[in-house]
């Protein structure tokens, strides 16, 4: 078994560690309970959550990510490149396949994502309220996740990175359920019963009629 | 491990369901959440990011429920809930978030921190720890409950010598304020003083309502308390009621907590025995004006009128265009505040913060943000739908000179009527210093 075999198999592990354990903290969050909601629908629960997932992210429909746009758009950016990369990985096997446009617009928007991300985490430790609310595990998440997508830029480029890339992507897919990374999952929950609670209430999206 | 902190574990553990895992998991802790908070807006410190607020239910959470915390606690901040962390915990939801949500409308991930808010609340009012005033006011209502004889004689004494007043008014002999009226189709639930009651009074008459006065009033510092079981206990005495009297509609009065609480909570704590329509003195208004039921003279209060949403009835309650219509046909000058109706500012009262005398100093700072709001609008009469936003910017009124006039929806409604005499606060009313305000 070669190097790069090896370094497949752990990626793999990697990946079936994360999901397992992802799936686990989904199964733990769905045991718990949903209380009904029994009061009179105002809104529509649908298009509040539909809003909450579409026209709610936008970086104009909040005062929050208007303020504070480059610093929205630079976790957007981040976060595009996190999945592209976890994309680039499951495709790795036939990245010798692809197009050299694509391969080349993937190097691309995951050195962006590196970039950005090394910014946040450069951020969290100059910016006074990042450093304020920033964790020690809010440190290792994103630098696990800058240097991985870097490291997935440089194996795009360069094979001989192959093998450090798919260590690295063991270590960030098996560490994704077990510290803040677990957002991920949370992120659905969280938009679904925001658009749930605002939609009912006819407060997102708002009717601006008087019923 | 003392006997408190095992009650305020065993609180959250038994509230701790799909919505305040989701909240106390999703955060991610970007601090856009930052200029979200009113406290942050006046006085800029990460203690008063609402993500930070909220790290410190988060720390006793992951302590008990998540494994690498308990493996390496430093890492994620972990921390064993003791006394001292209680009682910070405590100060932190009662004296520094009002509940407001606008972190939650501001936050990329939707993370609901007040929620987590209640949450402290209710395990610190298990644990003994909330504020004495809250329980207090709470219990007395369930007492006054148990045994409305006590005062219902004088009560109803008092509403007679309203309703004198309220003939005097609207020059109508026949104008009533009904108590206990079997069958009526809507029980009008007051707050505490006649300022609630006669110009509701006034409106109902006019719209020849058919309608009947709570003894009760809709207020309920359970809701403050997050005590589900005092808040139901409160809530039951205007539930009972309203099944005794067999009104179809519960209308409430200009009050967010209240509003907020019977529309949207009351029906799950009393699921299959609440079948009644819940609707905001507001929206009867908008209804009223709409249908043409009472006439208003959109020239009769000339000064420019700015509205503050109250976030229990705007960002919480989906009351946003109602109110503005209601004002837009009684004001001739109406001036938005930026920003307004779901992100609009909270003004600081809420919560049960008007309450707490100890936290009054704090109160009055964090409601600097509101108070530069309305200074910008150039208005001189402030409207609040709500008693407890109404008391904060009085406050802020005379602690930043602002020089303006807080008034309720329905007073503007009722001075728009062009009745035969002014209601007893608006007579010859004076405003402000330099000018005189005719009635008409």
């Amino acid at each position: 078994m070669t190097l790069l075999i090896l370094s497949q198999l752990l990626a793999l592990a990697g990946l079936l560690a994360g999901v397992y354990g992802i799936t686990i903290r989904y199964a733990e969050t769905k045991t718990r309970a949903l209380p009904a909601d029994k009061s009179p629908i105002k809104g529509n629960i649908s298009h509040g959550i539909a809003y909450a997932f579409t026209t709610g992210m936008m970086p104009w429909a909040k005062e929050s990510t208007r303020i504070h746009a480059i610093a929205y758009l630079r976790g957007i950016g981040f976060h595009v490149g996190i999945f592209t990369a976890l994309g680039a990985l499951l495709i790795s096997p036939f990245w010798g396949m692809l197009p050299s446009l694509l391969s080349s617009m993937l190097i691309w928007v995951l050195t962006l994502g590196a970039f950005l991300g090394a910014a946040g985490g450069i951020l969290r430790i100059v910016e006074h309220n990042l450093r304020g609310l920033s964790l020690p595990d809010d440190h290792f998440a994103v630098w696990l996740m800058t240097i991985w997508m870097a490291a997935a830029a440089l194996a795009l480029w360069n094979a001989g990175v192959l093998i450090p890339f798919y260590i690295l992507s063991a270590i960030t897919l098996a560490y994704i359920p077990l510290g803040k990374i677990r957002h991920c999952l949370y992120f659905f929950f969280s938009r679904a019963f925001f658009g749930k609670f605002f939609g009912r209430r006819a407060v997102f999206p708002h009717p601006e009629v008087v019923k | 491990m003392t006997e408190t902190i095992q009650i305020a574990l065993k609180t959250l553990e038994a509230q701790l369901n799909q919505p305040l895992e989701t909240a106390l998991e999703a955060c991610a802790r970007c601090g856009l959440c930052a200029e979200a908070c009113h406290y942050y807006r006046a006085e800029p410190k990460v203690e008063h990011i609402p993500a930070y607020r909220a790290e410190q239910l988060r720390s006793v959470y992951r302590h008990e429920h998540d494994m690498l915390s308990r493996l390496f606690p430093v890492w994620t901040g972990a921390k064993q809930l003791d006394e001292p962390m209680l009682a910070n915990l405590t100060e932190i939801a009662f004296s520094q978030c009002t509940l407001c949500r606008r972190c939650t409308v501001n936050c990329p991930l939707g993370v609901d921190t007040p929620l987590m808010m209640r949450a402290i609340r209710a395990m610190a009012t298990a644990s003994g720890t909330a504020p004495e005033i809250l329980v207090m006011l709470a219990d007395a209502a369930i007492e006054k409950g148990k045994d409305p004889s006590f005062y219902k004689e004088m009560f109803l004494e008092q509403i007679k010598e309203m309703e004198e007043q309220l003939r005097d008014i609207t020059g109508d002999p026949t104008a009533t304020i009904p108590v206990e009226k079997q069958g009526a189709k809507i029980l009008y639930v007051p707050l505490a003083g006649a300022h609630t009651i006669l110009p509701p009074a006034v409106v109902f008459n006019a719209a020849k309502e058919d309608w009947t006065l709570s003894i009760f009033e809709a207020s309920n510092y359970g809701v403050f308390l997050a005590d589900v079981n005092r808040a139901k206990q409160v809530a039951k005495r205007i539930v009972d009621e309203a099944n005794r009297l067999g009104v179809k509609e519960i209308v409430i009065a200009e009050c967010g907590h209240a509003y907020a609480s019977y529309r949207w909570d009351v029906p799950n704590w009393f699921a299959g025995e609440f079948n009644f329509k819940v609707r905001s003195l507001i929206e009867v208004l908008a209804e009223y004006i709409q249908d043409g039921k009472i006439k208003v003279d959109p020239t009769a209060i000339p000064e420019a009128v700015t509205y503050h949403d109250s976030c229990n009835l705007a960002r919480n309650g989906g009351l946003i265009e109602e109110p503005r219509y209601v004002l837009k046909n009684v004001v001739s000058d109406f001036r938005e505040m930026t920003p307004n109706k779901a992100e609009a500012l909270c003004c600081g009262g809420g919560g049960g913060l008007v309450a707490l005398a100890e936290y009054a100093d704090r109160r009055i700072a964090a409601g600097k943000p509101k108070a530069d709001q309305i200074q910008k609008t150039g208005a001189r009469v402030v409207v609040a739908a709500c008693e407890n936003c109404r008391l904060q910017i009085g406050d802020i009124n005379e602690h930043y000179n602002l020089n303006v006039k807080i008034t309720a929806i329905t007073d503007l409604v009722v001075r728009a009527m062009r009745l035969p005499k002014p209601l007893p606060e608006q007579e010859a009313e004076v405003l402000f210093d330099d000018e005189k305000v005719t009635v008409a």
